[in-house]
């Protein structure tokens, strides 16, 4: 070939980085094109971060003032007195907006990286592609952190644009209440830049097995269905008592989905080889 | 093993939960040679071709592919080999430029020159003008040229061409067939070709190996099979009508003929060697009959496969009959 010149071989030492850039850049180029991977990716965090708490905010911030001090009587002081400070008129909606409505930011990170990661692994056997990628020469190191790279970058890139989008709809619609704006909160800071992403990590870890397993993305999806919906509900259950504890436990709960996350993957790792991947296609 | 081969196998055995894909197998090929690895559905081509990619890592055994080691050298291995798979395994969701350019990418090119060899390659497989194409709409056909055209872009000294005519229509597969014949003429390249097709494995193979229950059953040039299944070489002789009986044994008669039986045409025999053919001849002429054909009929790969696969299957029977195992 004429080219020859022009080609590079890889060095065994490190981590081939355009090779991995070769997977992802192709794996990107596929999920843009694939309605079944890109509208859940679009839908799912569209309803949940825009339009819920546009009609919750719209709704809020032209009803009367609803008394919660009884609900925030409830919550630990350290949440609810900066609360109850708050003008009667603004305290319904920096609850819900400010705490009630982040449990819900967590499916997103979870979802959006199971999605990816049940078709960058499982996808490609379903699409028989899988045993071309196996006789290409990249090493199966390379091949794993590129298909974490394509399903765990998106997701924190969808969780981290739908929160801009959530602050701006938040604010925007509370503002002819609050006329300041209110969102992100600490706690909300905490959700975002710790916890989300530990929580892709995790969504990625379980689904990176399960899609081992699994012969189609739909097998993947329903498999990881029994494992990640579960996680989702209890992601919702302690994410509601995440925000509204301390941040600084907030902060060490997201070290503990870190770990977990880091296990996932790493176990993971060592079980991604070619032979079994080609024993299984 | 020898070391100069472009492959040696020495007991290559690897196992699946379902069984024994590849049991005990040892061959060599010389550089730049075809070899046909033919074999049932399920004899264990797939596999042995997945095991010298250094794809598979073997349960027993070992092997070199271009001096390499590929259960420890895979990487650098898949760098020289060029491997179209059963099924073209492109990305329905990628044009065939993009396709093309991820595995360019992967062997190493950069920036524009993998643009350029892809589509030096879409050209020499007649496939430029679908470059910007979704290959969602692609024939068989179209996918397997692309797919072809994806296994060369390493310039591979071995190629696995692993069933390259399976699911083409018959206009198809004369089409691959020929631009397959193109990638083993001249360049010294080896190819190995597992396929169960054996009409283009005769026209393109230097080499035969026969997988039986993965087992390899026979290694060695056709011709060099045949000498070891059969004594001789076939003849047909053609005649007005089926040969009777004083016209079988005129032929009989003759020196250098070793069987001859009545066929529909008018008779099919053995002989020693073509040298006996113009005593053939004569000898229906002087029995008088009326000689409309006559021709030698060296076995073709065909025949010995054939031959080698109904001896295998009746020795695999055979063991489990002394087993006292249903088969």
């Amino acid at each position: 070939m004429s080219h020859d010149a022009e080609r590079v071989q890889s060095s065994p030492e490190g981590l081939d980085w355009y090779a991995i850039g070769a997977v992802v850049r192709k794996d990107l180029t596929a999920v843009r094109r694939s309605k079944a991977v890109l509208l859940p990716m679009l839908i799912v965090p569209s309803l949940m971060l825009v339009l819920l708490p546009a009609a919750i905010g719209f709704a809020a911030s032209r009803a009367e003032p609803v008394d919660v001090t009884r609900f925030l009587d409830s919550l630990p002081a350290g949440i609810a007195d900066p609360i109850l400070v708050l003008p009667e008129s603004e305290q319904l909606i920096v609850l819900v907006m400010g705490y009630l409505l982040a449990p819900l930011f967590l499916i997103v990170p979870l979802m959006v990286s199971a999605v990816l990661a049940a078709d960058a692994f499982a996808g490609e056997k379903e699409r028989r592609t899988l045993e071309t990628l196996l006789h290409l020469p990249i090493r199966d190191r390379d091949l794993y952190v590129a298909k974490m790279l394509v399903s765990y970058a998106p997701a924190v890139a969808v969780s981290w644009i739908g929160f801009l989008l959530f602050a701006l709809v938040a604010n925007g619609v509370s503002w002819s209440v609050m006329h300041r704006v209110f969102v992100p909160t600490q706690l909300w800071a905490v959700m975002i830049v710790w916890i989300s992403p530990a929580v892709a990590g995790v969504g990625l870890g379980v689904m990176v097995r399960v899609s081992a397993w699994a012969r189609t993305t739909q097998d993947a999806n329903q498999l990881g269905g029994a494992v990640i919906l579960p996680l989702i509900f209890l992601a919702m259950g302690q994410a509601t008592g995440l925000l509204l504890v301390d941040p600084l436990v907030a902060i060490a709960i997201g070290a503990v989905l870190w770990v977990v996350a880091a296990v996932l993957v790493i176990t993971g790792s060592r079980r991604f080889t070619r032979d079994r991947l080609a024993s299984r296609t | 093993m020898d070391a100069s081969a472009a492959i040696a196998t020495n007991g290559l055995t690897r196992s699946f939960p379902s069984g024994v894909a590849v049991d005990d197998v040892t061959f060599s090929l010389p550089a730049g040679e075809v070899l046909a690895l033919l074999g049932p559905n399920g004899a264990g081509k797939t596999t042995t071709v997945r095991l010298l990619d250094g794809v598979l890592q073997p349960d027993r055994g070992s092997a070199r592919v271009l001096g390499l080691d590929p259960f420890t050298q895979g990487h650098e291995v898949r760098q020289r080999t060029g491997v179209l798979t059963e099924n073209a395994g492109l990305d329905d969701r990628l044009t065939a430029r993009e396709n093309l350019l991820a595995s360019a990418r992967l062997r190493g090119w950069r920036g524009p020159a993998a643009g350029r060899t892809v589509m030096e390659l879409l050209e020499r497989f007649e496939m430029a003008d679908r470059a910007d194409d979704l290959t969602q709409g692609f024939s068989t056909g179209q996918r397997k040229r692309i797919a072809l055209a994806r296994s060369l872009l390493g310039d591979p000294e071995l190629l696995f061409l692993d069933e390259p005519t399976a699911g083409l229509d018959p206009t198809a597969t004369r089409d691959v067939a020929e631009l397959i014949r193109t990638l083993t003429e001249g360049d010294g390249r080896t190819v190995v070709l597992a396929t169960h097709f054996l009409a283009e494995a005769g026209a393109l193979a230097d080499r035969m190996a026969v997988l039986h229950r993965g087992r390899l059953v026979a290694f060695g040039r056709p011709d060099e099979l045949a000498a070891d299944l059969w004594a001789g070489m076939g003849a047909e002789v053609t005649l007005d009508a089926m040969a009777d009986g004083p016209m079988i044994a005129a032929l009989r008669a003759v020196d250098g003929v070793l069987d001859a039986s009545p066929s529909a045409s008018g008779a099919a025999l053995r002989i020693r060697d073509r040298s006996v053919l113009p005593a053939l001849s004569q000898a229906v002429v002087a029995a008088g009959g009326r000689l409309y054909g006559l021709s030698g009929q060296p076995p073709s790969l065909e025949d010995v496969y054939y031959e080698i696969e109904q001896r295998a299957q009746a020795d695999h029977l055979a063991a489990i009959a002394s087993n006292g195992v249903q088969p």
